[in-house]
């Protein structure tokens, strides 16, 4: 908000149905005003240029991106936000069938998907399909929920005058829903109806009494030495509080893992990539902060600098870290040497051999909530407070006592929910950095944001990778081996990259069964933004590779792209050649089904030119088997306490809720695991000082560890109540059952008694009645030599996706009609959120795929910073999708459950390359696969053959 | 970004409107649906001290028949011009190319009048209108004029307006029966994006023979450009395949493309050569009754 009163506009708005008479400054937008005047935050602020629509509203009965319209300028309006949608605390018909079809992952967009939905169904009571898709077209899910945003639109009036069940959607279509009372069933979500409304509560949703706003300083040169900073100008300017530069933070390096500490809170001396943050600033508002750290003059002496890891390797190449300059030679962030079994022998067994190269792209998880932090350092108790978009909150308090040496006992984090992450929010930011410095200096709670373009110089996005691959295979399909050199482009620092590096090796060998196979590593530094961890964690665009290859060789080879990985397909209790333990393994009937339900012996090779079909496979760990750092303390914990008259469970978990939905897998376990219903649960979250210790929503951990754990401390309060009830009813405790909120002799169900009844007498009798649970990967896991823990996970899951394109010839346009998955994620425990999951990790990989890379300029400069220039996929490109689960049941996991959000997008990528080969006969092996990629290879194979395919 | 300091002023007339902008000069932006400036603004691209809005000018946003001519206010919006039944009575070919521009949330804000205004070489409703042998009426200081379509963009962000002009209407004439026109967009996803390359072209088609063609190219070069050679091709043919064929390969020899991140030049043209063939089609079709 403007400070310049005298340029105030004064206004009147009608915002869901109340007139407010406002002073606006000229600068200030309708968002602004809503979010910050009105302290109407259900409206979400994602990109302020008008491309993500998260910021829609209804003005005078139009949708509108507020973010674009200067509130001084709307005098008069009438305005709907998702605030106003529900009235007198019932729900519209929407609302609830969003909630029904679980049209809502993060949450993030949902207000604005709602609001522009209801412009659409106010004109077209009755949409079809293609007008959903046309009126949705400007509100971007990054979650992927299109389709069932697409099913929520089309259904609504079924939920006219209904009231919204707790019941669970019909969806559950297997074999749980026999054997269990809600593990297996489509409960609708936890936390659907706060976010139907808008009242989800998000990082940058925070209002604390005397909140100030910072705003970091990037660097404008991609390599180059600090000459002088200049913050006089800054600190001049009415309203700043503070401006810091390097010289007024902690001088130690920080990052993700302890072996590679590289990153500096402010740049000391050296800057290494256009958006190197150099300077921070705190003022009262975040305009001014803003305007504060464009004042601050840094003068630079620009280096050379290097954007491609493969001239960064070369001798003489310019030394990113020469100060470690022995550890980091030639760039060489980490470099990994694998050889297992006798990759000649195993090619010299091969019938056929084939080898290309693969170039991935550097994409970016791009959530739609912008990174955001807020801290506040209690001067007079020691403490301090953070609350962070994080999907790794455990890890960030531990960043944050080593930092800042105070005991992690000292330190509370809060999580709010998170807007979506899928790996870029899972690490301490310099926002949380620079917040709590700030915090601790003027005595103020300060929150700190990215602007969008601020979350593509922090990136931590997919790392590029340059492949080479080779595979043989004898003449049956029997794969022989497999040899792999890639270059990774990690960017300035390592944050997650060793990891990735490891990953990009590891996982090749989880899916089939491969006796020799070498892997050789390189994870380069270069002067871009820092590559990290993205779903799928360098896993996609090997198996990419992998994919292609299986597809080249069973052409070669004269056998169907089926039966290939049919003959090679990983079986249930295995040891990989790199000394994985995979124990349930499903995949051979993924493989089977896929074949069968869609179709595929009447389509393949069978279609009319410009049609193509394609199967690719993958999976993905159910959770890392040991944490960044050296810890024995368990992974997942879980508490639970029963209100004092038995009616309700409440449970205490510290899980990141980012959209997967472990807030409603997790009450779910504790529900089926105590014998009551869902929604007797009531879910504390998020809060270091309430629940204890869980690492995190990364490596797909959440479903097996932290289920792991919460069952764990049900079956602790289940069987103090069984005790109890024994007592009572007069026999013995292990003869009995709890189930649907009744305690009964399993053999004669009619001896019993309330369940809520047992847990009064058990809190008369002892006080509170709690349990605790605790989760550690079995120990041992993994070979002993370098970098074996990497890919080590307690289950694995295995997926095969298969699709169907259309290839437009001339143009070179892929539209992906269809998309069939069918995943072993062993037990699902909630369908619709697996169902979820799958949908949206398809709809991500395709653009992946298909329209995703972060260009730069030779300078170092991004070229698409925001998301008119960065594309993913809308609503009008989401495919039809049919999702299976093929259930395995993992004796590891709870109820026999392992991951799915993961290991969903892995297969993605190859599917799609080889439909789109098998359209047009193109093959592109440079990611993405865009229309002028298969128009050039169109034009070659003309030439070629001289004639049209 | 934060915004630079502006000063917001609402001018109640287009006199007021056009004083304010000549008092301003270079130091001021008009501003329609804002779609396009305040993003500008935000990104530091633009840096004005005065923001003039012309939404609240009621009379601008008339949408209405003046005998032979559809009349546009310029601040009606793209969506209250897209669902007007005049338009698709005297030329759909307009609404068909709105509905493919943005997301509603920006098309309930952004004009036509802005579209024009901004001159940005990407833009969508500048090539339809020129196919449409349309033209633009300014206000200014010292009093009204019109101005061809084609005429209106000299360079990419840059017009005829001076300071003081402002763009209070687009006038498209009533379209002969014999007539037909189509909008080919072509871009890196479905939903909201900008244009690769677009082809508007425009046909007379009488007895069977082409008397009239217009064929205007957006995003592949600094304005709105205007394949002469591909239109003078097909004037005396009857449609046909071969002949859309090869007049899609003349426009693509004259379009002017860059390569950016949404293509190389040469796809462009590639791309060109493909919609120019298939516009041409489809309006022929429409001028023949074939087709709506």
């Amino acid at each position: 908000m403007s400070d310049k009163r005298n340029d105030a506009h004064l206004i009147q708005l009608t915002v869901n149905g109340r007139v407010h008479t406002l002073g606006v400054g000229p600068q200030a937008t309708l968002k602004q005003v809503l979010r910050e005047e009105l302290n109407l935050t259900g409206t979400k602020s994602g990109c302020d240029a008008g491309d993500c629509g998260a910021c829609t509203v209804l003005m005078n009965g139009r949708a509108v991106t507020s973010c674009l319209v200067l509130a001084a300028a709307a005098d008069g309006a009438e305005i709907t936000t998702i605030e106003g949608v529900a009235q007198g605390g019932e729900l519209h018909p929407l609302q609830k069938s969003f909630i029904k079809h679980g049209a809502l992952q993060c949450g993030f967009c949902t207000p604005g998907m709602i609001i522009s939905s209801l412009e659409l169904i106010g004109k077209k009571p009755a949409p079809e399909e293609s007008d959903i898709k046309a009126a949705l077209g400007g509100n971007l899910c990054r979650c992927g929920t299109y389709p069932r945003i697409i099913k929520a639109v089309k259904d609504w009036r079924s939920f006219e005058g209904v009231d919204l069940d707790t019941e669970p959607s019909d969806e559950g279509e297997r074999d749980q829903i026999r054997t269990h009372s809600t593990v297996g069933r489509g409960v609708p979500r936890y936390d659907g109806p706060d976010k139907v409304t808008g009242r989800t509560e998000y990082t940058a949703d925070i209002r604390l009494p005397d909140m100030a706003h910072g705003k970091i300083l990037g660097s404008t040169v991609a390599h180059g030495l600090i000459k002088s900073i200049d913050t006089s100008a800054a600190k001049a300017l009415p309203g700043v509080l503070a401006v810091i530069t390097a010289a007024d933070v902690p001088a130690l390096r920080y990052g993700v893992s302890p072996a590679r500490y590289d990153e500096e809170i402010l740049a000391r001396e050296r800057v290494r990539y256009v958006g190197d943050e150099v300077a921070a600033v705190v003022a009262v508002d975040e305009a001014t902060a803003e305007k504060a750290v464009q004042l601050i003059k840094v003068e630079y002496e620009r280096l050379p600098a290097v954007f491609d890891p493969r001239d960064a390797l070369a001798e003489g190449a310019p030394l990113i870290h020469p100060e470690e300059a022995e550890k980091y030679a030639r760039n060489i962030n980490t470099q990994v040497e694998w050889h297992f079994g006798d990759v000649e022998q195993g090619f010299a067994e091969a019938d056929c051999i084939v080898e290309d190269s693969f170039v991935g792209n550097r994409t970016y998880q791009c959530p739609i909530e912008p990174h955001a932090s807020v801290a506040r350092w209690e001067h007079h108790a020691g403490k301090l407070t953070v609350w962070s978009s994080s999907m790794a909150p455990h890890y960030l308090r531990h960043m944050l006592s080593r930092i800042f040496e105070i005991p992690q006992g000292d330190i509370r984090t809060i999580t709010p929910c998170v807007g979506g992450g899928f790996g870029v929010k899972a690490e301490a930011t310099p926002l949380d950095l620079c917040a709590v410095i700030f915090s601790r200096l003027i005595g103020r709670p300060v929150m700190m944001k990215y602007s969008r373009e601020e979350m593509f110089h922090h990136f931590r996005g997919r790392h590029k990778q340059y492949i080479d691959m080779k595979i043989g295979v004898k003449k049956d399909g029997t794969i022989t081996a497999c040899q792999s050199h890639i270059l990774l482009d990690g960017g300035a620092y390592t944050s997650y990259g060793i990891v990735t590096a490891y990953y990009a090796g590891s996982m090749v060998p989880t899916l089939y069964k491969i006796p020799n196979y070498k892997y050789d590593g390189y994870r380069m530094y270069t002067n871009l933004p820092a590559s990290g961890a993205m779903r799928g964690h360098g896993v996609p665009q090997p198996r990419y590779a992998f994919e292609s290859l299986l597809d080249m060789a069973a052409e070669e080879l004269g056998l169907d792209p089926f039966d290939i990985r049919l003959r090679n397909a990983m079986q249930p209790d295995t040891m990989t050649c790199n000394d994985l333990d995979i124990s349930s393994c499903e995949f051979t009937a993924t493989l089977e089904q896929a074949r069968e339900q869609t179709g595929w012996n009447e389509k393949k090779g069978k279609l009319p030119p410009g049609k193509g079909i394609g199967v690719g496979c993958g999976g993905f760990v159910s959770g890392a088997g040991y944490p960044i750092y050296r810890s024995k303390f368990p992974h997942s914990n879980a508490l639970i306490r029963l209100s004092e008259d038995g009616m309700a469970a409440s449970l205490y978990i510290a899980a990141a809720e980012i959209g997967q939905g472990c807030n409603t897998i997790l009450p779910q376990i504790a529900a089926e695991e105590l014998g009551i219903p869902y929604h007797r649960i009531w879910l504390v979250e998020s809060d270091s000082v309430l629940g204890p210790t869980d690492l995190g929503s990364y490596s797909s951990r959440v479903t097996l560890m932290a289920g792991n754990a919460v069952r764990m401390a049900a079956a602790e309060v289940k069987t103090k109540l069984l005790e109890v009830a024994g007592k009572q009813l007069g026999c013995d405790m292990h003869g009995l059952t709890a189930r649907d909120g009744r305690i009964f002799v399993a053999e004669h169900p009619r001896i019993g008694m309330d369940w809520d009844e047992a847990a009064r007498l058990a809190f008369s009798a002892d006080g509170p009645v709690t349990g605790t649970g605790h989760y550690s990967p079995p120990p041992g896991l993994g070979g002993r030599y370098k970098g074996a823990a990497v890919g080590t996970s307690p289950a694995y899951s295995f997926s095969t996706a298969v699709c169907e394109v259309t290839v437009d010839l001339e143009t070179g346009y892929v539209t992906v009609d269809d998309f069939y998955d069918f995943s072993d994620a062993g037990t699902v425990i909630n369908p619709v959120t697996f169902h979820g999951q799958v949908e949206g990790g398809i709809i991500m990989g395709l653009g992946e795929t298909l329209m995703e890379d972060t260009l730069v300029r030779d300078d170092g400069s991004l070229i698409n910073p925001d998301l008119h220039g960065y594309l993913v996929p809308t609503i009008s490109d989401s495919p039809r999708i049919v999702s299976r689960a093929v259930e395995s049941y993992e004796p590891r996991g709870p109820f026999g459950a392992k991951e799915i959000g993961e290991g969903c997008l892995p297969p993605i990528l190859g599917a799609i390359g080889n439909a789109v080969y098998d359209a047009c006969g193109v093959r592109v092996t440079e990611l993405p696969i865009t229309p002028e990629k298969i128009l050039a290879g169109l034009q070659k194979n003309r030439e070629k053959t001289g004639r049209t395919p | 970004m934060a915004f630079c300091d502006f000063k917001l002023h609402k001018p109640e007339s287009v006199t007021e409107a056009c004083r304010l902008g000549r008092e301003f000069g270079r130091t001021c932006a008009y501003m329609s649906g804002g779609t396009e400036l305040l993003v500008d603004l935000r990104s530091g691209r633009k840096k004005v001290a005065h923001v003039i809005a012309l939404g609240g000018l009621k009379e601008l946003r008339e949408i209405r028949r003046d005998g032979d001519t559809l009349h546009i206010g310029a601040q009606a919006t793209l969506s209250e011009i897209a669902e007007a039944p005049l338009v698709h009575e005297v030329f759909p070919a307009l609404a068909e190319a709105i509905v493919t521009m943005a997301g509603v949330q920006i098309r309930n804000l952004a004009t036509m009048g802005g579209n024009f205004s901004c001159g940005v070489p990407c833009s969508d409703t500048p090539p339809i209108t020129c196919a449409a042998g349309g033209s633009i009426v300014v206000a200014g200081p010292d009093g009204e004029r019109e101005v061809a379509a084609r005429d209106f963009v000299l360079a990419p962000r840059t017009t005829v307006l001076n300071p003081g002009d402002i763009v209070t209407a687009i006038r498209i004439p009533v379209q002969p029966t014999t007539s037909g026109a189509s909008f080919q967009r072509f871009t890196m996803r479905r939903g909201s994006a900008l244009a690769v390359a677009s082809v508007s072209a425009w046909l007379n088609v009488e007895q069977g023979v082409i008397t009239a063609a217009r064929v205007v190219m957006g995003a592949v070069g600094p304005i709105p450009l205007f394949a002469e050679n591909c239109a003078a091709s097909v004037v005396g043919q009857a449609p046909g395949d071969s002949v859309f064929a090869d007049a899609g390969a003349l426009a693509a020899a004259e379009a002017q493309p860059i390569s950016d991140l949404r293509g190389s030049e040469q796809y462009r043209r590639d791309v060109v050569a493909v919609l120019a063939r298939r516009a041409l089609a489809c309006a022929a079709a429409r001028a023949e009754g074939r087709t709506s």
